[in-house]
């Protein structure tokens, strides 16, 4: 380990390769960052919740965040409080023991807030359906503005999701 | 083993259930015991270095109302003891006395079926919340599985916790939503200065009731359950449960299936081990040494994807082998990824080596005594990073298993930086693994016909976060009743004692060298 240190403290410094990014995803996250611009004002702040996942889902959500996608620069930002979000990105059926929990943070948020549930069991509660344990989906509780279903949905889909997101928004502001 | 069961059944008329086939894998003797010999059976068991691998109740299994299954290990010996007591009363002696372990289980079971522990130390609630009601217990088969009606404008208790008090302790409540990105548990710390006290967990808000729903499906429906125990654990979960019921059935999977499901067990490991490293250098604030590891992931994920179809390899182990065929293709497309991938791995690895300030982050912090490993049943790296040797593809070999070379890495150091440099070792050793099934894959069919028998199997599988339990009992082609013990089940309590003593900026970084599952835990 100490020749580790002295070759990095002495040594050349190297840089690895890093491969560049696919051009499907840099597109879809390109035309994220306007809409961001034009309806949020340059920066969407999320806020993941999970009400009772089977956590691929968190995976998938953490995974924008690392940098294959680093969806940071497209002016997504994940953030540590519901009090400082735009949108939850809820994952899982709602289970009893959550609910209160996800109620909470829900009205933690600033209003208008919104809602996209990540997940089919998310979106409908999924193989759970009809268990003691859960509710249902997300809907069940909150008002969901956005499904996006999948077991997990892939980064690409969660992106895309988004993306609907902020044309469903565009389209409210323009008619109302 | 063998010693132990001869005694019992010499000393207490122990009777040997009918389900002890030879050549079962795990090979488990399954003895009746009198419940009035249990206090003096673990008193004796106490004795004799054995592990309590599993607890847990089915109903109207023998002649009596529940059975309780109590399963023993010892370290070594691939034969498992599963001890079975009849009680026809809803009441049954605690046994965490003589075994710590069992407190958890013990609570688990008074939840689910009500059987009530005398003399136990903590007869709280678990994984059913204040907002149940009283009297309310799922795993009963006259529960019905259906969505209850709950009045959540009612305020309900609260949950007792054992608080610490005194001059200059605070509380610090942390959860069940976190700040960063993860599943939703709730950690109690009692804290001195900004030194922890004391700490209390309280999970099972993800407790989606799988055990309960399980019941009623036909074992290829009951895939998609186990697969949801732990979203990073599909493959595994999911090969347990195959194991289990191709076991009861009495076929085994082709060998192409089982070459394949090793490989995606493998990879499991591996971008679970990678999300880890990566989480551990996140957590002391160095992206830079994280993001070689998170690329590192991705791609495997996405090799996931390329053989399966399914980044996290759901939808294709079923019993009887795998639902489809990999193209010989897409294995070669596998092959070659792996070619550079332990020289890119060394690299990352070497500059959070190289990296002083972590490896100060790292070292002494988040210490796991080598005691706990055997009362609390640790395993996977947590018990490895601690100077044990366990691992259940070597204890208790399965699939191709028996014939792979499974390296061991074992570190003494019990600390953040043994469970790191465990973990980096152990995937340079999937990687290998890998290539070597990838080498002797050869043609042939990838399922063999399973029709669901009536019976009853156990299986021990080694996931990415230590040993996985399941127990799988079919009546009439259905499930009557499937029991999974996660490593995280077992492993969850050490957090309590591993943070002591170290200050609160630290449990994320201890919490993620352990990266336990709430899913899993919760089920």
């Amino acid at each position: 380990m100490i020749s580790e240190v002295i070759k990095n403290v002495f040594g050349k410094k190297k840089t690895s390769a890093v491969k560049p990014q696919e051009s499907d995803f840099q597109k879809l996250g390109l035309q994220l960052k306007r809409d961001i611009d034009t309806v949020f004002g340059r920066s969407l702040a999320v806020r993941e919740l999970d009400s009772g996942s089977d956590n691929a889902a968190e995976i998938e959500i953490n995974n924008l965040a690392a940098p294959y996608y680093d969806v940071e620069r497209f002016g997504v930002t994940f953030v540590a409080s519901p009090r400082h979000a735009d949108v939850i990105l809820i994952t899982g059926a709602v289970t009893l023991n959550m609910a209160a929990a996800v109620r909470k943070t829900f009205d933690a948020m600033p209003q208008p807030g919104l809602v996209v549930a990540v997940g089919d069991d998310a979106c409908d509660g999924g193989i759970l359906q009809g268990t003691y344990a859960v509710l249902g989906g997300a809907d069940r509780i909150l008002h969901v503005d956005a499904k996006i279903p999948g077991n997990p949905p892939s980064p690409e889909e969660i992106m895309l999701g988004l993306v609907t997101l902020m044309a469903q928004i565009k389209k409210k502001k323009s008619t109302g | 083993m063998q010693t132990i069961i001869e005694e019992l059944e010499g000393r207490f008329k122990a009777t040997p259930l009918a389900v002890s086939v030879p050549g079962k894998i795990p090979k488990a003797v399954y003895l009746k015991i009198d419940e009035k010999s249990v206090s003096e059976i673990m008193l004796l068991l106490e004795g004799k270095d054995v592990i309590l691998a599993g607890l847990f109740a089915a109903e109207n299994f023998t002649g009596e109302k529940f059975a309780l299954f109590y399963i023993f290990e010892k370290r070594g010996d691939p034969v498992l003891m599963a001890l079975v007591v009849g009680i026809d009363e809803a009441k049954a002696a605690s046994v965490a006395a003589h075994f710590p372990g069992a407190c958890y289980y013990e609570r688990e079971i008074a939840d689910g079926f009500g059987i009530e522990f005398t003399r136990a130390f903590d007869k709280r609630r678990l994984f059913l919340h204040e907002v149940y009601p009283e009297g309310f217990h799922p795993l009963l088969k006259s529960f019905k599985n259906k969505p209850m009606d709950i009045d959540f404008s009612k305020p309900v208790k609260e949950y007792a916790f054992r608080e610490c008090s005194g001059e200059g302790i605070y509380q610090v409540p942390v959860g069940p939503v976190h700040a960063g990105v993860i599943e939703p548990g709730h950690f109690r710390f009692s804290v001195i200065g900004e030194t922890i006290f004391n700490l209390e967990i309280r999970h099972f808000y993800t407790h989606r009731g799988l055990e309960k729903l399980a019941e009623g499906k036909t074992p290829l429906e009951c895939c998609s359950v186990a697969e949801s125990v732990s979203g990073d654990e599909s493959a595994a979960n999911a090969t347990a449960f195959a194991m289990a019921v191709e076991d009861i059935c009495g076929i085994k999977a082709p060998l192409r299936a089982w070459c394949i499901r090793t490989i995606l067990l493998e990879l499991e490991r591996v971008y679970s081990h990678l999300g880890d490293l990566a989480g551990m250098a996140l957590d002391v604030a160095f992206p830079l040494g994280a993001a070689a590891f998170f690329n590192l992931r991705e791609e495997t994920l996405r090799q996931n994807a390329a053989l399966t179809g399914s980044r996290f390899s759901k939808g294709i182990v079923v019993p009887g082998g795998l639902k489809k065929d990999i193209a010989q293709s897409k294995l070669g497309g596998l092959q070659a990824y792996t070619n550079d991938f332990v020289a890119r791995l060394e690299s990352a690895v070497a500059v959070i080596n190289a990296s002083g300030w972590v490896i100060d982050r790292f070292e002494t912090t988040g210490v796991i005594d080598k005691a706990l490993v055997a009362p609390l049943n640790l395993s996977g790296p947590a018990a490895r990073a601690s100077g044990v040797k366990v691992d259940t593809r070597l204890d208790h070999p399965y699939g191709l298993y028996e014939k792979l070379r499974v390296e061991e890495y074992p570190r003494d150091g019990g600390d953040v930086l043994a469970r790191f440099s465990v973990k980096a070792d152990e995937i340079k050793n999937s990687i290998r693994l890998i290539q070597d099934v990838l080498d002797q894959t050869g043609g042939g069919p990838v399922s063999a016909e399973c029709k669901a028998v009536d019976g009853h199997a156990m299986s021990l599988v080694e996931a990415a976060r230590g040993q996985n339990l399941h127990w799988v009992w079919l009546k009439n082609g259905r499930v009557e009743r499937y029991k999974v013990r996660t490593a995280s089940f077992c492993n969850w309590p050490v957090i309590e004692h591993a943070v002591l003593g170290n200050i609160v900026a630290d449990f994320p970084v201890i919490n993620k060298s352990l990266n336990l599952s709430y899913a899993g835990n919760d089920l």
